[in-house]
């Protein structure tokens, strides 16, 4: 962790997957190829990654070439999301004055 | 480290935004049958004194038909946004907070038909609002995710 940032997340194309599950009750595997425009074998990479996180939860529906896979954010997955974009608005408004050096 | 928030921000707020904005067209028949299947919710109440299992059968019937119209738009859309989770565009938000305030006119309209007249006028009048009110909805939707967009670029 630097400054609050989840290492995890930081990949930018992992932080665009977490936000738009943050943003949707599940979300397929061919919607995030579609918005992330990476190959299948990359978003598998990456979702494993957050998976193994325990961030994701993957779930497959069917069988064979009509088998479809949706990814769902987990609790752990939601905290770790909102913890990092609160981490990113806090670097960008700098310091609150508590913070800083007393004189 | 600050240009780099900078960027991630702003992956960030596109990414947010892609549910609501990146969805498949509206098909047409889906205002009307909305409404039909609203209109028909409150037809069953038709049995509510007369015929209680055909009334309870019909209200699960349509329950059941909602939630596989429900998971047939979730594998349609992809990655359906739903109110109360996540952070909708303002342009989006907007448009939804007037949803739920169309929503109580049509629950007020129906139960005053329903009320002053009887059941079938509940349900006539559940029929035409519903269809009315969805097919307005979807057009200022669309209008609200265009706008969201090209403010993203």
């Amino acid at each position: 962790m630097i400054n609050g940032l989840d290492p995890v997340i930081h990949t930018p194309k992992r932080l665009a997957a977490m936000a738009v599950l943050a943003n949707s009750t599940t979300a397929s595997f061919r919607f995030l190829r579609n918005y992330l425009d990476i190959s299948d074998s990359d978003l598998s990479k990456h979702m494993s990654a957050l998976e193994a996180a325990g961030y994701v939860h993957s779930a497959k529906d069917g069988r064979g070439r009509g088998a479809t896979t949706t990814f769902k954010l987990t609790r752990d997955g939601q905290k770790a999301y909102n913890a990092h974009r609160d981490a990113l608005r806090a670097l960008l408004d700098g310091p609150s004055p508590e913070d800083l050096p007393q004189d | 480290m600050e240009n780099d928030a900078r960027e991630q921000l702003r992956i960030l707020e596109r990414a947010e935004a892609a549910p609501y904005i990146s969805y498949p067209p509206t098909p047409r028949w889906y205002a009307p049958a909305i409404g039909a299947w609203a209109a028909a919710f409150i037809g069953a109440f038709t049995w509510w004194r007369e015929n209680t299992p055909l009334f309870a059968a019909s209200l699960a019937g349509l329950i059941l038909l909602e939630l596989v119209f429900v998971t047939w738009m979730q594998r349609r859309h992809g990655a359906l946004p739903m109110p109360g989770r996540g952070r909708p565009p303002a342009e989006i938000g907007r448009v939804w907070s007037r949803y739920f305030v169309g929503l109580l006119v049509v629950c007020a309209l129906v139960g005053l038909a329903w009320w002053r007249i009887g059941v079938a006028a509940g349900a006539a009048t559940a029929f035409v609002t519903v269809t009315a009110g969805l097919a307005y909805y979807e057009y200022c939707y669309a209008q609200a995710a265009a706008e969201v967009r090209k403010r993203l670029g």
